[in-house]
């Protein structure tokens, strides 16, 4: 008689063993199956051609007054999206645009990794009198909005990009050093960290070489938040008024030229442009985020 | 007290219970029936993951996500719950039938109070009236020996140690005189002489208030203190079913005998070694064909591997689902002298290779062969 | 309450206090080493100048200016502003304060009430379309920033409703009076709201699929409880700890959507207020602004923390 040959004989011996696949490998299928994601990034790579791009051509100067005729609308011909209240090409502008918000985003983010990651190794390694003022400093930073702090901040350093970044940065690192103090506190206590320093390890080798890789997660998935915070808070600053000195082009500022427009009651598309790409950029790097944090990061999984 | 002692309050037919999840199906209850008269008390037993506590859940339509109930009638003084709605269900729920749970800790509210938690399983429904609510909070905390009852109230199950908290899901339970209380692993949590005291409660509510208990326990001690039938379940099926003495005494199935075995005994008049059931329960999304037990099985014949054996009656009232059954166990293959209890070992019968296996080929065949034999 | 939990408070409010100083004093010298001062504007030279800076104490050293001002602000006194020569600060600040209040309050209700509403509505109906919906809602809320949201609220409802209906039914997009009616408040509440409510959101869903996994649901469910009771009174309220933790968050956020939307709408509030006091370089006025908005969140964080210990009875301080 036939019987059919089911996985059932396996559980003769008792084992119920399930294939091992390892993590990253595991993270970055799911990464791949997360459509979300991948389209955040398809979106992002073109988002930075664009800013390429525009670094050498762009349809008109993004900056010449009466390129167009003011308040040309969309699809006025040669110029797509319109023009702004000193007819400026707005598509141009907008081309030029990404240049600050990916410039701030990934700046910020780098000056934020780097300060942060040292601070937190530093603090979370020694302890004592220096966690305690670290502890103090956080304290203070976030008993005020950081908004608040970085417009201080900018506001003493004077204009200019460079400024403005270094005012965000600033403001922002705090978090990232609080994660890897943590992280550093609990993996300082492993078994492989007390042989390292049994070793004759030095304290710089045992940091960036044995507790740094092992706290790489968590820190890939913070710095995938710090992007768009950044860009956001630099589009809060040109709204407000703290931005890049004019006529440099960037979104928070366009949307902030497109407001008295929209209040007197004309069209909206010069708020509505900037908006958009602003959005959709903050809303990629988000879900890219995300879709890492769901790759690496198994507790957060379900 | 309605009904005689032989009527049947609720009738279990033909149930099936499963859990859809990415991997399969998983056929976690298979065509389970029983019964539970007035005034009984019903044991069902079985390792973990056997569908005890699913059954039981499936009474009270309780099965969680991805679970659901597949087939089958669950009969509540004729009224099918299966087939009521969510309204009516909710009613019999801690009013007719009530549950208590194997985890006390976990299974009472955090953040509201004791008392609150046991006031609100009476105000769901109308059977108390709204001014006998607290007091009767009260009592039933005094009936089931929680002292200083009246100061306790007022106190969160943080505050409770893990016997009191057990008294306290019963006093919840037994909140709105329900005619069948189903314990889960009622003691499972506690310590042995909390143990026997919480046992000695639930015996004290049967005698006294007439409540039918349906017991659910890995233990077959505390099955043995408490329930006078007994059902035995193996990987979502019943396999026996008796009075406790039958099942004791002349257990039928040799996942019975072979769970009775793993018992530590007083009156043991062998010096035998504590024997554990040799493997694990089968993958319920691909159960092995024939009896569910014969991977496990020291007395398994080739039939086994073939035919799923159907509940026969074995004696008055005991019905078993084997080929073998112990009562030829014990005649052709000397079961209680028997040492190595290893799957096959009594009848000295092997898994047969299916000659149109995917890769027949005889290497793979000698290599599952010569396996079995180094175990047996 | 116990006497634990008044020393508790007692500690959180010195430790309010310290931050307070420090905050100030920080912020204090760092206005003060701002470029320029309030006077360029007014095209004040020369001798009027030097006059000008000595009656506002502002030729001191910038410590004796700071312990001079800590001198008044004991006593509730903020000093004066510059810009509008002689304008007491505090009741200035206190007036703008209850401004952004409303603003802030009524944020906080939107917050709340459509964050914890979501939230909850997902997980109960967890992978449908109305789970998929809210999340994709609360997603959009926190990234989107609020200023997109004010101007694409005021397209729709002050433009479009407006053409549409010729006027008779339409959003006013500018704030007329100090306080604005709930005809007024509503759009710049929402652009403030949607932001903070979409992590409400998140973390409610969240919070609430995991504790709808516990026994005590089980439990509750086996007593015969409705379903919205089991919703409500067993699971929310398990939920809420993870939701109030955030709450100080929450807070922060709501702050920076103040300083941003009342800049939109022209609301005479603190954020407004920030703003021009630093473009004018209106030093009191600034630290004055700061120091509050100092003292707003740390009285937020110690609320946040003695609600914990309503909500949940194990928490003990």
């Amino acid at each position: 008689m036939a019987i059919p040959a089911g996985p059932w004989l396996e559980y003769e011996g008792g084992t119920l063993a399930r294939q091992q696949v390892g993590l990253w490998r595991d993270g970055l299928r799911r990464l791949r199956r997360n459509r979300l994601a991948l389209a955040a990034v398809i979106y992002l790579g073109l988002l930075a051609c664009v800013c390429v791009v525009s670094l050498f051509w762009t349809p008109y100067n993004p900056n010449l007054v009466g390129a167009c005729p003011t308040y040309a609308l969309p699809g006025t011909p040669g110029h797509p999206l319109g023009c702004d209240d000193l007819g400026r090409d707005l598509l141009s502008r907008l081309m030029v645009g990404s240049q600050v918000s990916l410039a701030v985003g990934l700046i910020t983010a780098a000056i934020v990794v780097v300060l942060g990651v040292s601070v937190g190794l530093l603090i979370g390694y020694v302890r004592g009198v220096v966690d305690a003022a670290f502890a103090l400093v956080i304290n203070v930073f976030y008993g005020v909005p950081p908004l608040m702090i970085a417009i201080v901040l900018y506001v003493l350093l004077g204009p200019g990009l460079i400024n403005i970044i270094i005012a965000i940065a600033a403001s922002s690192w705090m978090d990232m050093a609080r994660l890897v103090r943590g992280q550093t506190m609990s993996i300082r206590e492993r078994e492989f960290i007390e042989a390292a320093r049994a070793g004759g390890a030095r304290t710089g080798k045992i940091l960036f070489g044995h507790i740094f890789p092992n706290a790489l997660g968590p820190i890939i998935v913070q710095t995938t938040y710090v992007v768009p915070a950044a860009i956001l808070t630099s589009a809060f600053f040109s709204f407000l008024g703290f931005g890049v000195p004019a006529p440099q082009a960037d979104w928070g500022g366009m949307a902030s030229e497109g407001f008295s427009p929209l209040l007197a009651g004309f069209d909206p598309y010069i708020l509505l442009w900037p908006a958009i790409a602003l959005s959709v950029t903050l809303l990629a790097f988000n879900f890219f985020g995300d879709g890492l944090r769901d790759a690496f990061d198994p507790r957060q999984r379900r | 007290m309605t009904g005689s002692v032989n009527d049947p309050v609720l009738e279990v037919k033909g149930l099936s219970t499963s859990f859809f999840t990415d991997d399969g199906e998983v056929k976690a209850v298979r065509d389970v029936s029983f019964d539970l008269a007035a005034g009984e008390t019903l044991g069902i037993v079985g390792e973990s993951g056997c569908g005890k506590s699913v059954t039981a859940l499936s009474i009270l339509g309780l099965v969680a996500r991805p679970g659901r109930v597949v087939a089958g009638e669950i009969l509540f003084k004729g009224r099918d719950l299966l087939s009521i709605d969510r309204e009516e269900l909710r009613q019999i729920r801690g009013r007719d039938i009530a549950m208590i749970f194997q985890d006390p800790l976990s299974s009472l509210n955090p953040v509201h109070r004791i008392g609150a938690q046991i006031e609100e399983a009476m105000r769901a429904h109308d059977k108390i009236a709204s001014r006998e609510v607290r007091p009767r909070g009260l009592d039933l905390l005094r009936q089931v020996h929680v002292p200083d009852a009246a100061r306790r109230v007022r106190d969160y199950p943080h505050q409770f140690s893990g016997g009191m908290r057990q008294r306290v899901m019963i006093a919840m339970g037994l909140s709105n005189r329900p005619e069948i209380l189903i314990a889960d692993e009622p003691t499972t949590a506690l310590d042995v002489t909390v143990q026997a005291q919480i046992l000695q409660l639930l015996r004290d509510l049967n005698r006294d208030l007439g409540t039918s208990i349906i017991l659910i326990t890995h233990n077959l001690g505390v099955v043995a203190g408490l329930c006078k039938r007994v059902i035995v379940m193996y990987a979502g099926e019943i396999v026996e079913e008796g009075s406790t003495e039958q099942i004791f005494d002349a257990p039928q199935h040799p996942y019975t005998w072979a769970l009775l075995r793993s018992l530590p005994r007083v009156d043991a008049d062998r010096h035998e070694r504590l024997r554990s059931i040799e493997g694990l329960p089968p993958d319920l999304i691909a159960p092995p064909p024939g009896c569910k037990f014969n991977p496990r099985c020291p007395f398994r014949l080739e039939r086994c591997f073939r035919e799923d054996p159907e509940l026969e009656p074995v004696g008055d009232g005991h019905v078993a689902a084997c080929w073998v059954t112990m009562k030829r166990a014990h005649a052709e293959m000397g079961a209680g002298s028997l040492v190595d209890t290893g799957p096959g070992a009594a009848s000295g019968v092997r898994p047969p290779i299916a000659p149109e296996a995917p890769d027949p080929s005889g290497a793979d065949g000698q290599d599952v062969e010569s396996e079995t034999q180094d175990r047996g | 309450m116990t006497r634990g939990t008044l020393i508790y408070i007692a500690q959180r409010l010195a430790i309010i206090v310290l931050t307070l100083l420090v905050v100030s004093f920080v912020v204090f010298v760092v206005v003060h080493a701002l470029p320029g001062n309030a006077f360029i504007s007014q095209r004040v030279h020369g001798r009027s100048l030097q006059l000008l800076l000595h009656e506002y104490g502002l030729d001191q050293p910038v410590l004796i200016q700071y312990w001079n001002f800590l001198k008044g602000a004991i006593h509730g006194d903020l000093g004066v502003s510059l810009y509008i020569r002689g304008e007491q600060v505090t009741p200035l600040v206190l007036r703008e304060l209850s401004v952004s209040c409303e603003l802030g309050g009524a944020a906080l209700i939107v917050t709340i009430g459509v964050g914890m509403t979501f939230g909850v509505l997902a997980a109960i109906r967890q992978n449908t379309w109305v789970d998929y919906l809210l999340t994709s809602l609360a997603v959009v809320g926190y990234t989107v920033p609020s200023f997109v949201i004010a101007g694409l609220g005021i397209m729709i409802f002050a433009n479009f409703l407006g053409s549409v209906t010729g006027g008779a039914i339409a959003y006013s997009p500018v704030w007329t009076g100090t306080y604005g009616t709930i005809g007024e408040l509503w759009l710049p509440a929402l652009s403030i709201g949607l932001y903070t409510s979409g992590q409400i959101t998140r973390i409610t869903r969240a919070s609430m699929l995991e504790v709808i996994q516990q026994d005590y649901i089980r439990t509750a469910r086996a007593k015969g409880l409705r379903e919205w009771v089991v919703t409500l009174r067993h699971a929310l309220r398990n939920a809420l700890v993870p939701v109030i933790s955030i709450l100080g968050t929450t807070v922060v956020g709501i702050l920076v959507g103040v300083l941003v939307i009342e800049n939109i709408f022209g609301i005479p509030g603190l954020g407004k207020e920030f703003v021009e006091s630093i473009l004018q370089h209106d030093y009191n006025v600034t630290v004055g602004v700061f120091t509050i908005f100092a003292l707003l969140i740390g009285l937020s964080n110690l609320a946040v923390d003695l609600i914990y210990t309503v909500v949940d009875p194990r928490i003990r301080y």
